[in-house]
């Protein structure tokens, strides 16, 4: 049974779509949101990305105020008919450094082949794995546990979103 | 700071999400809208602001972005601003221009069709990735580039 407890087309959104758009919040309160790739750790009920240390912003942002959003709304790519749009609010954790070995990365690199097929011929390149080692290896993982869920069936924001409520089952 | 270039590429996109940060819970909330520039104000307006945005004020950020079905064609900006409401209108009144690749005239991600745009690119994060070690103040750990490439060989395997 899954650790995180959600309707059937909200983890379908989380696990199809092919970006998010991640919010962390600056050291004057300023918010940013950038269209990240996320992989839902579905065994642990939580969101994984991980950015490069050259444009470290959402981690630094992210340890110093650990309250982020991820919204799921556009489904370009994902192959859902009508999905919903999805708010997840949640807490971040940020490591120093990125096990490349981790299965959640292993996880994130495989659907980011798949979603973008033609970047294998740039990632299996070693002059240039070598010359983008700060962008492909040199990664800082953040990880986020959802604290609230916001639902618009069929992506119509002038509808009053559903709350799901965040029932983390103890395994 | 207003920027015509990057405001002439927003005309390409059909809508934005809104993002501001809740101050009561400290938690940041999008919606998705359909913005209206208004470059003589330097001002985005959201006639029809979803009812969840309605009461929404203060620091907030407009990301326009896209991508294709093959995860090519990136184009990621954001607009930083304050949120306020004018007669009835929530409106962000523009304080920068943000993009992802550190350019201030245009908005599209470095990619391999446009080799110049990708060296600068390139040359850029390598600079960056310098300053992020040296504010660190330790190295990073070597990258086991063997075991990359039997990871790798692994997957293709599986497929």
């Amino acid at each position: 049974m899954p650790v995180l407890q959600l309707p059937a087309d909200v983890a379908d959104v989380l696990r199809s779509f092919y970006t998010c758009e991640v919010t962390t919040v600056n050291r004057q309160g300023q918010p940013m949101t950038w269209p990240t790739l996320t992989y839902f750790d579905e065994p642990n009920g939580q969101m994984f990305f991980a950015v490069s240390i050259a444009f470290p912003v959402k981690a630094q942002n992210a340890r110093r105020h650990p309250q982020v959003s991820l919204l799921y709304s556009d489904p370009t790519g994902s192959q859902l008919a009508d999905p919903p749009a999805v708010l997840v609010q949640g807490e971040a954790v940020v490591a120093d450094v990125l096990d490349l070995f981790e299965p959640r990365w292993t996880a994130l690199t495989r659907l980011a082949t798949q979603r973008q097929p033609d970047s294998s011929a740039f990632t299996s390149n070693k002059i240039a794995r070598r010359l983008f080692d700060w962008y492909l290896f040199k990664r800082i993982g953040i990880t986020v546990t959802p604290t609230r869920i916001l639902v618009w069936p069929g992506r119509d924001f002038s509808r009053t979103p559903q709350i799901v409520e965040v029932a983390h089952v103890e395994q | 700071m207003w920027n015509s270039k990057l405001a002439a590429r927003i005309k390409d996109y059909s809508s934005a999400v809104l993002t501001v940060v809740d101050e009561t819970t400290g938690y940041p909330m999008s919606v998705r809208c359909i913005p209206q520039m208004d470059a003589t104000r330097e001002v985005f307006t959201i006639p029809d602001a979803p009812p969840f945005a309605a009461g929404w004020r203060g620091k907030a950020c407009l990301l326009f972005h896209t991508h294709n079905e093959r995860l090519e064609g990136l184009r990621q900006l954001v607009v930083k601003g304050e949120l306020t409401e004018e007669n009835g209108v929530l409106a962000l009144k523009v304080s920068e221009f943000v993009t992802a690749n550190g350019r201030s005239d245009t908005d599209a991600m470095p990619h391999a069709s446009a080799p110049l745009h990708l060296l600068q690119f390139l040359l850029l994060g390598r600079r960056k990735a310098r300053a992020y070690l040296a504010k660190r103040g330790a190295p990073w750990p070597p990258i086991p580039y063997a075991e990359v490439d039997r990871a790798l060989a692994e997957d293709a395997r599986k497929k």
